[in-house]
């Protein structure tokens, strides 16, 4: 038997030994600019390097994307003007996750991450380690347009900073003016079925659910049935986000999805446990209680909703846009609806930064300089119009009016192809997550529609002036967050449909704030005071 | 044969009739499947097609072989399933034989050495660690061998030995002068082939199917094994709806149509090919009377 | 138990046992190579790697490796135990396991049944088509689901309405939803599931049956008496090893039927997990959890492992 327990012993050591020992690999030291590399590189102008050197790169690649990107007219012009190669390391965006995690666990990661979507917990993890690195001296130097961008919209700098103050990342941002984007899922009416009904366009909630009563009890469509779904969508998400702002909760914007400021005490506030937030679930769950939602709501899928919706079955509905998901042209943008205490915010939109890190340089970057001055062009205008519109005269034409606009080989392929695939050999934005700005006048994507912006305008007046990015939290506070927030916000959400179904009677409003509260909503809003203040002085 | 009484004949009737029923049943879903993937995808989510196709269409299979590389996808998984299948089989059926012996000592150490497997293991990092270590990056044996054999298939497959194959049989060839090697070839594996087919088919669908060890392990798209295309052609047609991702207009509508399409013609696609094999299989599922014929 | 040792004369002494394990190696070294490629196999794939398992007492940070994460105790655990749903997912899983396991038979019945069934083409197809539908994935399974118990449209409430009931919400409602997932589960899985017992009876020697045909026995009793018994220890077996997989449900599946409305039932570990572990990354997190669902199945595992050793002759060790 002894034999045995020292067979097993040794059994159990020596992989722990072996891998403590493969584990001590090269402790790479922190990347100094060598001189050469600095004599080759140019601070401004291009090329960016004399002498043509590669940065490896690993990158997410969504399924849209073309195979190589060293193929890409892109990406081939733009390694003509910077003398970079990009040795791009694709992985299929659904594997991304684990290969980045895989290769930083091994100590393999590239030079840069591209389209990478890191979350925040991670971003602050690894920049606190010095795997990413600190950003703020690359952009003061050799990141104008990024500068440039900052000093604009410095709420895009705030988005960036972390708690400790650094900046780790560069994010895929939308251009805060281009409001179609930003506020890409509206409401939407029929406007023909409010003409036959001789009714206006709905300005408050009462005057909603007017209409939708309306459409319940007529036959509209005039086909001797009871057909018409006044509001129908697979999801109350979109419901809610938009009638938020009737009831004057939710009005730091789409980022924050639970915390808001308190117009009266101006003060964070958790807004789902308000009366506010009862009395809008209480509306809702009117509507549905009357069958002016469709009952499969919660349980719907995609497909399902845009066939019914093709059907032209919805007299409302809050979606990106009717045209393009149902191909059904009746429909119309609705404005923000005016609540019952007078409260008329358009709430619904999201902060610039979309995604926080969709590029990050890690320690093993040789030319950091070199690639930031090469991410850095995609933040300007002349980069934009590369990255999503291509090259002149191959992929682009300018009208008379100046505005760009795709060649007719791509718009109308002659092969039959779609839009998309047409694209694949020349662009690699499909597939979003890119590090960008995103402008109206280069993006000619499904959100700059002409009827997406026309519905646009209509909530245009009544867009809040701020929103909120998610918060700068430390390594610690996000730890502790991540468990509150698998209680608190798991319930809330949890209860909110079962308010809205019914299922859960309003008479027990009370023993549900109590729960919250138990699951330590106190803990919760520290942390989120800490984060917010931390937001408000960087 | 002639002395089949009445109860066997009605008997034989029900059972007929039930295994029947069942076979509807369970193979409804398959018609689904078929009609769906030829059908109108309106039609389908909102269950006007329950059974016959509807509004035949044969957009989803198209958009499916507009992929040149599942070709090479299918090259690739046939050659992983088979290279994975034969390894499994050549360190799979010794071992279970020899567990399956009582002679062999330490049994309990040994088979709890092979459960604990079962029970805990070390997660994906240390894993792809030892992989790495071993230079299968990016080769075919980071597909075919870290889960080339489990606990599960050695314990049943043992189970099986230890049932089937007589132990006098063993002893007296034993005596004989026979060798364990000379046993296991001559007298095991004939009076094994039903269990050796089902533990075959068992792995290979599962090699069939596996998709995740291809996209952490290798990184050469020529390598990429059926199930991922097929899976990227999925994912491609269901784009378009994150912002900022996707092109313009019209075509979404038409997007989302096929996307269910492309869903359901994957599926036969995928798996067409198991379902030849299987009835070639099958045969060896009857090969029990053998054990008759090799005691003699 | 006679082994080969035992026939050999050899003196008692205390190294008798020694010697006599020698004697074994000796005599049936053959039998210990064909051990080699499993182990050899198992010890650098799966024991090599298995010091990751500390990964749930550590708050993992890739660049540090495993060894080099910081040390979180228990904090995991306990995060777990604390958790306000922790009852409620324990509860949800053991009760959807337990259903399934309710259903272990069916497949060993059907099997019985295509067994009886005589050689043809009739065989050959309901063989070959029950097990085909395996192989639809989860995505379209949830989704065929979802289309035939639509309140509004679907065949079933349709029916139901047809008939004078009254239409009922089965994806949202609490109370159908483990029917639901362990049924089409079943009707998914039926036909793939008889396949190794069909195995198991091709092994029953015929010998057997035609001495119970002299005896006059029927169909019924030569399937109680002897087909059955025949494949008990696989049955055994195959139950044992369920056990060990006990905790163990696909998330996908569950998360894809999931809803606010039904999750008071469809709420379990490892959707969860998948939940938790998706929003921020915690490896460390879900490993803990790996861990405590391991313990369980091992402890469940032991204890079915000797009930079956004390019930039947069949038992995994």
């Amino acid at each position: 038997m002894l034999k045995v327990k020292k067979l097993l012993l040794l059994l159990f050591a020596v992989p722990l030994l072996l891998l403590v020992a493969c584990n001590n690999e090269d402790e790479t030291s922190a990347p100094e600019m060598d001189k050469e590399a600095m004599e080759n590189f140019n601070e401004t102008g291009y090329p960016i390097v004399d002498e043509p050197i590669t940065i490896n790169f690993m990158t997410r690649k969504p399924p849209t994307t073309a195979d190589d990107y060293n193929d890409v007219l892109v990406w081939k012009t733009y390694e003509e003007k910077t003398n970079i190669k990009i040795d791009w390391g694709l992985v299929p965006s659904e594997g991304f996750e684990e290969k980045s995690n895989l290769s930083l666990a091994g100590g393999d990661y590239p030079e840069a991450f591209y389209t990478a979507k890191f979350s925040d917990v991670d971003i602050m993890k690894y920049g606190e380690q010095g795997v990413f690195l600190e950003l703020n001296e690359l952009i003061d130097k050799y990141m104008p347009n990024v500068k440039q961008l900052f000093s604009e919209h410095p709420e895009i700098k705030k988005a960036l900073t972390n708690a400790d103050g650094k900046i780790y990342s560069l994010p895929t941002v939308y251009s805060p003016d281009f409001t179609s984007m930003t506020s890409n899922i509206k409401p939407w009416i029929r406007q023909d079925w409010l003409d036959q009904l001789n009714m206006e366009m709905p300005q408050t909630t009462e005057e909603f659910y007017q209409y939708l009563k309306a459409v319940k009890e007529t036959d509209l469509n005039g086909n001797g049935k009871a057909d018409e779904i006044p509001y129908g969508n697979n999801s109350v998400a979109g419901l809610i986000g938009w009638l938020k702002g009737a009831y004057g909760i939710g009005n730091k914007g789409r980022k924050q999805g639970f915390v808001d400021l308190d117009p009266k005490t101006n003060k964070l506030r958790f807004y789902w446990t308000t009366d506010r937030w009862k009395e809008m679930l209480e509306y809702i769950n009117k509507l549905y209680s009357e069958g002016l939602i469709n009952k499969t709501i919660f349980t719907m899928e995609t497909n399902e909703y845009h066939e019914t919706g093709s059907q032209g079955l919805y007299g409302s509905t809050v979606t990106t846009s009717p045209e393009t998901r149902f191909g059904r042209d009746e429909y119309v943008g609705m404005p923000q609806l005016e609540g019952p205490h007078g409260d008329k915010d358009w709430v619904y939109v999201t902060a610039p930064v979309v995604h926080k890190a969709a590029f990050v340089i890690t320690d093993k970057n040789k030319n950091p300089a070199a690639t930031a001055r090469w991410i850095d062009y995609f933040y300007g205008d002349e980069g934009a119009k590369l990255f999503f519109m291509g090259v002149e005269g191959e992929t682009y034409e300018e009208t008379d009016n100046g505005e760009l606009e795709y060649v007719d080989m791509l718009t109308d392929n002659p092969d039959g192809l779609t839009f998309e695939q047409a694209l694949r050999p020349y662009i690699t934005w499909l597939g979003g997550g890119y590090p960008a700005l995103v402008q109206s006048d280069y993006f000619k994507g499904a959100e700059n529609s002409p009827a997406s912006i026309e519905a646009t305008k209509k909530i245009e007046p009544d867009i809040i002036e701020e929103t909120w990015p998610s918060f700068p939290f430390t390594v610690e506070e996000n730890q502790r967050l991540a468990a509150l927030k698998a209680d608190i916000e798991k319930y809330v959400i949890e209860m909110q449909d079962k308010f809205i179904a019914g299922e859960e009677p309003f008479s027990e409003w009370d023993k549900y704030v109590e729960t919250v509260e138990k699951m330590g909503l106190e803990e919760y809003m520290e942390i989120q005071q800490a984060g917010y203040e931390r937001f408000k002085e960087s | 044969m002639k002395n089949r009484g009445l109860s066997d004949k009605t008997f034989d009737r029900i059972n007929k009739l039930f295994v029947t029923f069942i076979v509807l049943i369970v193979v409804y879903p398959l018609i689904f499947v078929i009609s769906a993937s030829i059908s109108d995808p309106g039609a389908v989510s909102t269950g006007k097609m329950w059974l016959w196709p509807v509004d035949i269409t044969l957009e989803g299979f198209k958009r499916v072989f507009q992929n040149q590389d599942i070709w090479t996808g299918y090259r690739n998984t046939i050659f992983y399933t088979l290279l994975g299948t034969l390894i499994h089989l050549f360190i799979l059926l010794p071992c279970a034989y020899a567990l399956s012996r009582k002679e062999l000592k330490g049994k309990k150490i040994i088979l709890w050495f092979i459960l604990f497997t079962m029970l805990f293991n070390g997660g994906m990092i240390p894993t792809y660690l030892v992989v790495k270590t071993l230079g299968m990056l990016d080769t075919v044996w980071a597909i075919v061998i870290p889960n080339v054999v489990g606990a599960w298939s050695i314990l049943v497959a043992r189970a099986f030995f230890q049932q089937t194959i007589p132990n006098d049989l063993v002893e007296a060839s034993k005596i004989d002068g026979a060798s364990d090697f000379h046993i296991f070839r001559k007298i095991v594996l004939p009076l094994s082939l039903p269990i050796i087919a089902v533990m075959a088919l068992f792995h290979a669908v599962s090699l069939w199917n596996q998709y995740f060890s291809a996209l952490i392990y290798l990184s050469d798209r020529d390598m990429y094994p059926l199930q991922l295309i097929l899976r990227e052609i999925l994912i491609v047609n269901q784009m378009g709806l994150e912002e900022g991702s996707a092109g313009v207009m019209e075509s979404l509508v038409e997007q989302v149509k096929t996307a269910s399409l492309v869903k359901y013609a994957v599926i036969i696609v995928s798996t067409l090919p198991l379902l030849i094999v299987y009835p070639f299989l099958q045969r060896f599922f009857v090969k029990g009377v053998l054990i008759g014929s090799v005691k003699e | 138990m006679k082994s080969n040792g035992e026939q050999l004369n050899i003196p008692y002494s205390k190294n008798r046992k020694f010697y006599r394990a020698k004697k074994n190696l000796f005599l049936n070294w053959q039998l210990y190579v064909f051990l080699l490629p499993a182990l050899t196999y198992f010890f650098i794939i799966h024991y090599i790697p298995m010091y990751g398992v500390q990964i749930a007492f550590k708050d993992f940070i890739a660049t540090k490796g495993i060894l080099g994460s910081p040390w979180t105790g228990f904090d995991h655990f306990e995060r777990f135990f604390n958790s306000y749903y922790f009852w409620r997912l324990l509860k949800n899983t053991l009760a959807i396991n337990f259903y399934q396991l309710l259903l272990f038979p069916l497949p060993i019945i059907f099997a019985l049944m295509l067994n009886e069934l005589r050689n043809g083409a009739f065989k050959k197809w309901s063989q070959t088509l029950t097990y085909a539908p395996h192989f639809i994935s989860v995505v379209v399974l949830v989704g065929m689901l979802v289309a035939f118990l639509d309140p509004l449209t679907g065949l079933v409430n349709n029916a139901i309405v047809a008939l004078g009931g009254e239409s009922v919400p089965f994806l949202t409602s609490p109370e159908w939803f483990r029917h639901i997932y362990v049924w089409s589960g079943e009707w998914q899985a039926l036909g793939w599931g008889t396949i190794i017992y069909l195995a198991a009876l091709a092994g029953v020697n015929p010998e057997l049956h035609e001495a119970a045909k002299v005896d006059g026995a029927t169909r019924m009793q030569r399937i109680l008496r002897i087909n059955l018994p025949s494949i008990l220890p696989t049955v055994v077996i195959l139950f044992i090893l369920d056990i060990g997989k006990f905790m163990s449900i696909g998330f996908e599946k569950v998360l894809l039927m999931q809803n606010s409305l039904n999750s008071e039932t469809s709420d379990i570990i490892q959707t969860f997990v998948y939940e938790t572990g998706l929003l921020e990354g915690q490896y460390s997190f879900a490993a803990a959890i790996g861990l405590f669902d391991s313990i369980i199945n091992i402890i469940l595992l032991v204890i079915v492992n000797q009930i079956a050793r004390k019930t039947s002759e069949n038992s995994l060790w």
